[in-house]
This record gives structure tokens, C-alpha cells and sequence, in this order.
């Protein structure tokens, strides 16, 4: 009876408010995307993960051709860079050597769906606006992207009411514990792009790599039963692992904001206790079973990763 | 007041008789003190030892001056045994309670981990990685006994943390590959493509 009196004043009061505020918070995201667009801007922030925090400095621009120009730099540590010239993204890394990829979103700690249309997350999750704070020195609006289910994590970010721009990001857990934050320390909106970003349109790309496009899922002897809603198959395939030589098959899910993998491999154990660690809200997890090495990596709650892997299944070999 | 007494004022003067009882009674009675004075002031004079200013009354001036003195409030450091002894039981209780508290304590903690782990059996992985059991194994009693076992779990351990770093690097690597969302690549500006 409570409860129910509880539900009436609740949806009687602020269901006014909350629809207002949701319309808010979806303009203030749509607002972000277009101004990461349009805005030439260089900026750094500061990625702030288990204790330890990464340096990253980030110009975007639009040149006078209309082409869209972006630089983010790791500035800590050997160097780790991402180019983009319009559809080209080129990352320079380590461990491999300087490759290119057809895309127009470079992979960081920002999510690429931030400067594309958000309204395509509104199936798993909530936009809220919340209230204002000061950030970087400058009014900013809190707007949280929160999951309609318990399977995902919060996103909260946090917006310059001035530019739209996005000063601080923060993971967090349903809970309310901080996992990941990324703090913008200098941000610098310009007319026209900076030098950086015109050097780097006469630079040239290292060469694209060709990627089979098409879907090996086929190939695969096993598949993911359960997933939560909202995350689709991005791929599919089979490869070595880079460091450990490891062959393993492997399929990449997606619900627009967070990637997850999973990993499959034979073992050379016949069971293994599950084990997880986080990486900030990274989580990385293992199993074996019945001789199956299963894996699961993400930025996802580990009960989460810990259903996906116990939801993989070897499919029976039908021999006609 | 006999004249007796005077003369043993007289004769204590000059160091005749020394008797405690006669000291104190002449201290007591402030007639005799005073002929007491007196009669010093009068040998002085006599043996010429008198100051050129003559003070009749030193004993009142001291008396002012304590007087004047500032109090002092600190409190005066007690040696009593009493109190040594009193500190003594006091400190000998307090660990007695102490260790009393920490035991409930560590018992409330018990039982909370038990409960804890009841809730979250569907929830397996701990939160830290954790590959050598908590309440440590048994080592063999033997002297040709090599630590074998710790330096593989050692190794287990390493071992599965380049595994977990091999596995998040991929995992990055991958979605940097399959960044392209299908409604992208249509739009790709072909004449930039390095080739």
C-alpha cells in the first residue's frame, strides 16, 4: 500500500519534471556532438585510473575544405599517438608498427559515440540532467547517461554551458563508487584550426590496412547466450594475441558506448576458478572450463563479464 | 613576664646554654623575640659590627615580600605512592577492556564476511586477483625440500597478469580495428585514402 502511494506521488509530481529534464539532458548531449563537430578546440586532460593518472593532449578542427582534423597524443610514456584525416584514423603505437584504419571516430578514453548521434544509446540508457557545478574554472551542467538495466555502468559527464564542450567525465558504478574519470585541464576554442592539426593535413598516413569486412561467425564453434540488451555483434574472427602468441577466437559486442570481448581458447587446464581484475572500469576476466579458456574484456561490471562467460556455449557438431 | 627570662635571652645571646625548649618558647613569646633583637642590636653596636643604616624590622620586609610574590598556579608534580599505585591498576584494566573490544569486534567482523559471502555466492570473483589461497598450504617438513611450489605459484601469478595485460591490450587493439560503423563507411572521402 506505501509503496503504492510512494509510485502515485512519484509519477503524479515528477513525471512533469523528470520528461522535462530528460529533454534537457538529450539537448545538452546533442549540443556536445555538434560543438565537437563544428569547434576547432586543443585541449589536455588527465585520465584518472587506479591510482595512477595519464596525460593526453587532443586538437580537433575543421579545416577551410571542410575536413575534419584531430591529433590525440599520450604525453606520458612511450609515445602513443591517433591521427585523423577525415574517414583515415592512424594510430602510432610501441608495440606494432604505424597502421591506418577506414573510420571516421578514433578510439581514446573519450567515447566516440559523444561527437556522434547519442539519441542511438536511448534504447539502453537514460539521460538525465542534473544541476550545474564549476568545472575547469567554468559554469558547467552535469548530465548523466545512466543504464536502464543493472548490467552496465554510469557515465556522467560534464558540460561547459558555454560551448557545450565536455570539461569531466566520470565512470561510476550503480553504487555511486568512481571507477575512471577523465579531468580536462585546458581547453582553448579557436576560429581557425591549430598548426598542429594544418601540419598534420599535409602529413601523409601510413597505409591502410585492408580488414575483412565480412562476419566470421560462422567459422566459430561456439556462441555468447546471453547478453544484455542493447549490445550488438561488431565482429568476429580468429587471431593471435599480440604478446603472448595465444591463438584465440574472438567476438567484439557493442551497445554504442562500451566495447566488450570475448575470448575463446582451448586450455591446457582442464578447470580454472574464475578470475577478474579491473583496469579503472576495465574489466578483465578468465575461466576455464571443461578444458574451454573463456575471457571477457570491458568496461562493464564484472558480474556482467562473469554472465557472458558462463553464458558461452560450444555449439554440438551436426554431421549430416 | 620573669626576669628570668630575660637572662636566658642574655645568656642564649651569648651562646651560654643551648636548649631547643628555651629557642622555641623565646620564638613564641614576641617579647622575648623582640628583646632577643634587641639584645643583638646592642652587641653589634657594642663590637661596632652595626650597619650604617640600621633596618629595626627585617622580618616584616621578608614577610611583604612573600607576600608579593606572583602564585604560582602550576600544579606541583605528585610523587605520592598512593597514586603511583592507583596508575598502576588503572593501566593494567585498560588493555584487559581493550582486548575485550577488539575481540567483539573481530568476532562482528567474522560473522559480516560470513554473511557477505552467503549474498554474493552467485557473484564468484573476488575483487582482487587472487591465486594462492588465503590460509596458506601446508609446506613439507624435509631438508631436501625446494620451495617449488611457491616459486610456481609465483610464476602462476606473473604469468596471469601478462595473460590479463595481453588480453586488454587486444581488446583495445580490436576495437581500434572495428571502429567503422557500417553507416560510416559509405561516406569515407576516397580521394584522401593513402594508397
Amino acid at each position: 500500500m506505501r509503496t503504492l502511494t510512494y509510485l502515485l506521488l512519484l509519477t503524479g509530481i515528477s513525471f512533469s519534471t523528470i520528461a522535462s529534464e530528460n529533454e534537457q539532458a538529450a539537448s545538452w548531449l546533442a549540443r556536445l556532438s555538434q560543438s565537437l563537430q563544428k569547434l576547432n578546440f586543443s585541449t589536455s586532460f588527465v585520465v584518472v585510473k587506479n591510482n595512477h593518472a595519464e596525460p593526453y593532449h587532443w586538437f580537433r578542427g575543421v579545416n577551410e575544405e571542410g575536413m575534419e582534423l584531430e591529433i590525440l597524443s599520450l604525453l606520458n610514456g612511450p609515445r602513443r599517438d591517433v591521427l585523423r584525416k577525415g574517414g583515415v584514423v592512424s594510430y602510432i603505437e610501441p608495440e606494432v608498427p604505424p597502421y591506418s584504419v577506414l573510420s571516421s571516430q578514433i578510439s581514446g578514453p573519450i567515447p566516440a559515440i559523444l561527437s556522434n548521434n547519442i539519441e542511438d544509446l536511448a534504447d539502453s540508457y537514460n539521460f538525465i540532467s542534473v544541476g550545474r557545478s564549476r568545472v575547469l574554472g567554468r559554469p558547467a551542467q552535469l548530465v548523466r547517461i545512466v543504464s536502464k538495466d543493472k548490467h552496465r555502468f554510469g557515465h556522467w559527464l560534464w558540460l561547459d554551458q558555454e560551448t557545450g564542450l565536455l570539461l569531466k567525465l566520470a565512470l561510476i558504478t550503480r553504487k555511486g563508487q568512481l571507477l575512471e574519470q577523465v579531468q580536462f585541464t585546458h581547453l582553448d576554442i579557436t576560429d581557425t584550426p591549430s598548426e598542429s592539426l594544418l601540419q598534420l593535413h599535409s602529413a601523409e598516413l601510413p597505409q591502410v590496412v585492408e580488414l575483412p569486412r565480412h562476419h566470421q561467425e560462422d567459422v566459430l564453434d561456439w556462441r555468447v547466450n546471453w547478453l544484455p540488451k542493447g549490445f550488438k555483434q561488431l565482429n568476429a574472427n580468429r587471431h593471435r594475441i599480440n604478446v603472448t602468441n595465444q591463438a584465440v577466437e574472438f567476438m567484439l559486442f557493442s551497445d554504442g558506448l562500451v566495447e566488450f570481448s570475448v575470448y575463446v581458447s582451448q586450455s591446457a587446464d582442464k578447470q580454472r576458478a574464475v578470475e577478474y581484475v579491473m583496469d579503472g572500469a576495465t574489466v578483465v576476466l578468465n575461466q576455464v572450463v571443461n578444458g574451454v579458456e573463456v575471457s571477457v574484456v570491458g568496461k562493464i561490471p564484472s558480474s556482467t563479464a562473469k554472465a557472458i562467460a558462463d553464458s558461452v556455449a560450444i555449439k554440438q557438431v551436426v554431421t549430416p | 613576664m620573669s626576669e628570668s627570662k630575660f637572662e636566658t635571652v642574655s645568656s642564649l645571646v651569648d651562646n651560654y646554654q643551648a636548649n631547643d625548649a628555651m629557642f622555641d618558647e623565646m620564638i613564641k613569646d614576641k617579647h622575648l623575640s623582640d628583646t632577643w633583637d634587641r639584645y643583638h642590636l646592642i652587641g653589634d653596636v657594642m663590637r661596632d659590627d652595626a650597619p650604617a643604616s640600621i633596618q629595626l624590622d627585617l622580618s616584616s620586609q621578608i614577610a611583604d615580600a612573600i607576600a608579593n610574590e606572583p602564585t604560582v598556579l602550576a600544579p606541583k608534580a605528585s610523587t605520592s605512592t598512593t597514586q603511583n599505585f592507583k596508575a598502576k591498576v588503572v593501566q593494567l584494566i585498560k588493555p584487559v577492556g581493550q582486548i575485550a573490544i577488539a575481540a567483539s569486534a573481530a568476532g562482528l567482523m567474522v560473522l559480516g564476511v560470513q554473511q557477505n559471502v552467503a549474498e554474493n555466492e552467485v557473484l564468484a570473483p573476488s575483487q582482487v586477483v587472487q591465486t594462492i589461497p588465503l590460509g596458506g598450504i601446508a609446506d613439507p617438513v624435509s631438508f631436501n625440500y625446494q620451495q617449488n611450489n611457491r616459486v610456481s605459484q609465483k610464476q602462476a601469478y606473473i604469468e596471469q597478469q601478462r595473460r590479463f595485460q595481453a588480453l586488454l591490450s587486444d581488446h583495445q587493439q580490436q576495437i581500434k580495428l572495428n571502429s567503422v560503423r557500417a553507416e560510416d563507411a559509405p561516406e569515407n572521402k576516397a580521394e584522401d585514402l593513402p594508397k
